[in-house]
């Protein structure tokens, strides 16, 4: 790549928020983490939020911990939130276990996890998931353990529709309105570095991208790719474009490549109401760390979102 | 005029079916994924969708066929025993799409009925469930017919076109998906959604005077690289020039003929744009 060219793909990659990392010690004032660079420290004030499944004070957080946190200032050494452990499954219920144990289906590319409902969070997720069915969606938050995800915050209301029959969008004359609103969520890293600065994009060239290479396994009840384009009519891309996003809560905006194939956004026709009733479909599935840098917070599970394509 | 009218159900009711059929498979074949078919069957557990799926179209396309090749004379007996078979089949077809699109619509009240595909997608209404009935009772009134046979003067065609005009007119009121068709009659699907396969775009691509420009200096058989942004498809050649390694790179508008056909030449270590007068708009000759 030229200079200009690197110049530019690392701006993408600089994250002046976010850091990522395992807690090594954590106490009211201070916060150690093991990051890719090594051990850093962060001073806490006694405005700080955390929380590891729902608010807690920093010292509670624990040692070996995964963490992501916020900080205060772009670059500044004070952190003002901090996320421990903090998971999310978002995909096709396969199978249902007993009252409280779901196996999802969150596409080709991901596979399927397990979500433990907690006596303590069932009465909440029933209210936004009250079909908590094989066929139908889900999109919980929680606290990572070994193996599952222990489900704790819907991250929405389930749409009514079973997952192979989400709505037809429709019909775009002329061009695809650009830029194009809608709602921004986030998802976990997987296979991908904590610190990827990148977003999965719901509309990969079907040609050349995910879904010419996707394999649904048998019995795959929720492959995002044979249902249609979903309910928001994206341009086609691949991953590596570049585009912009803003959050509109935040009034915050980066310029994020397409770091993976975000198909089973489609299948969702919610509307994200952080600040304001968004228009419908999720138009963007960030990375943690995308979603934090913009000014997300990740309990939420959406924000607002402006997407303008083009470098 | 009555018998005109019963004559004319058979043909009517044929082609009704088999386009249900036709216009399901079609859709399975576009999508790739017998999933995107299944409106009918939403009623049943997820795991009979495709058994039922699969047998609701072999079912239309059995009574169409069944009904064309009953309609002529058969044996000596009228009317026949097959043809009171499958028309008595073809009345039971539709008063059980009657009651099942009447239960999809007070169960799962968004959802279309799928009956002709892609352009059932509006959700059921009076009108679908009417236009069930009216082809129940058509069905029924063709039970006891006589072998069809060709109008015999022209006051008995004119009638036929006359119940046909008629009839159509009546099942299109009844269609919600007319509207469907209409507008995409007249749809064009903008470029960044138009979905054409890497191959068109590679042969458009090898047919175009920017290719032949090129051709001499690519060293590689394949594309090393291939996307896409918007309406545009990127295609990139390794290639050697003046003893240093350069990458071609193509960029083919996606339209299905004559395609805008744009090159650059890119300095393969540095990626620097080498010779700006070669970054020219060419017109791909077909």
């Amino acid at each position: 790549m030229s200079p200009g060219v690197d110049a530019a793909w690392a701006a993408t990659r600089a994250l002046v928020y976010t850091v990522t990392g395992r807690i090594l010690d954590v106490n009211p004032h201070v916060l150690v983490l093991g990051t890719a660079w090594g051990e850093q420290r962060f001073p806490l004030d006694p405005g700080t939020q955390a929380g590891r499944g729902g608010p807690a004070a920093p010292a509670a957080l624990r040692r070996g911990d995964h963490a992501i946190a916020r900080r205060r200032y772009p670059g500044g050494p004070v952190v003002d939130r901090i996320w421990a452990e903090v998971g999310r499954v978002t995909g096709t219920i396969a199978e249902r276990e007993g009252p409280a144990a779901l196996l999802v289906d969150e596409g080709p590319a991901k596979g399927r996890k397990l979500v433990i409902i907690g006596a303590e969070a069932t009465g909440r997720i029933q209210v936004r998931f009250p079909r908590l069915e094989p066929g139908y969606l889900v999109d919980v938050i929680g606290v990572k353990h070994d193996g599952y995800l222990q489900a704790l915050i819907p991250a929405t209301s389930q749409p009514p529709y079973p997952a192979d029959h989400p709505p037809t969008p429709p019909l775009v004359s002329g061009h695809v309105p650009d830029p194009v609103s809608g709602t921004a969520i986030w998802h976990e890293p997987g296979d991908e570095p904590d610190d990827l600065l990148g977003l999965a994009y719901p509309a990969l060239d079907p040609e050349t991208s995910c879904e010419h290479a996707a394999f649904a396994p048998p019995g795959c009840s929720g492959d995002p790719h044979a249902t249609g384009p979903g309910c928001v009519r994206l341009p086609y891309l691949s991953v590596g474009s570049l585009l912009w996003l803003r959050n509109d809560c935040a009034e915050r905006t980066r310029q994020l490549p397409v770091t993976s194939c975000g198909a089973t956004a489609r299948l969702f026709c919610d509307r994200c109401v952080t600040c304001d009733t968004s228009r419908k479909g999720r138009i963007a599935d960030l990375t943690m760390a995308a979603f934090v840098e913009l000014g997300g917070n990740l309990e939420a599970g959406c924000f607002n979102a402006t997407m303008t394509i083009g470098g | 005029m009555l018998l005109a009218a019963r004559e004319l159900q058979i043909p009517l009711l044929a082609v009704m079916l088999l386009g249900g059929c036709a216009a399901k498979a079609w859709r399975v074949l576009r999508s790739r994924s017998i999933k995107a078919a299944m409106d009918p069957a939403g009623l049943f557990p997820l795991r009979l969708h495709r058994p039922i799926m699969m047998a609701m179209c072999a079912t239309e396309f059995g009574l169409g066929l069944g009904l064309i090749a009953t309609a002529g004379r058969i044996g000596t007996t009228h009317p026949s025993l097959p043809a009171t078979i499958v028309r008595a089949a073809c009345a039971l077809f539709f008063l059980i799409a009657m009651g099942a699109l009447n239960e999809t619509r007070q169960r799962r009240p968004v959802a279309g009925c799928g009956c002709f595909g892609d352009f059932s997608d509006t959700p059921i209404g009076w009108r679908t469930i009417a236009r069930a009935g009216v082809l129940c009772a058509a069905a029924t009134v063709t039970i006891g017919l006589p072998p069809l046979h060709m109008p015999s003067s022209s006051t008995t065609a004119e009638m036929w076109l006359a119940v046909l005009a008629f009839e159509l007119s009546l099942i299109a009121f009844l269609s919600p998906e007319l509207g469907e068709i209409l507008v995409r009659l007249g749809y064009s699907e903008p470029c960044e959604l138009r979905r054409l396969p890497v191959e068109r775009t590679i042969a458009a691509l090898h047919a175009s005077s920017p290719w032949r420009r090129y051709a001499g200096q690519i060293s590689s058989a394949a594309p090393i690289d291939v996307w896409r942004e918007g309406c545009w498809r990127f295609v990139v050649y390794a290639g050697f020039s003046r003893g240093r390694r350069i990458d071609i790179v193509f960029a083919v508008y996606l339209q299905a003929r004559r395609p805008v056909i744009r090159a650059a030449v890119l300095d393969a270590h540095t990626d620097e744009v080498l010779g700006l007068a070669e970054t020219r708009e060419f017109t791909a000759m077909r």
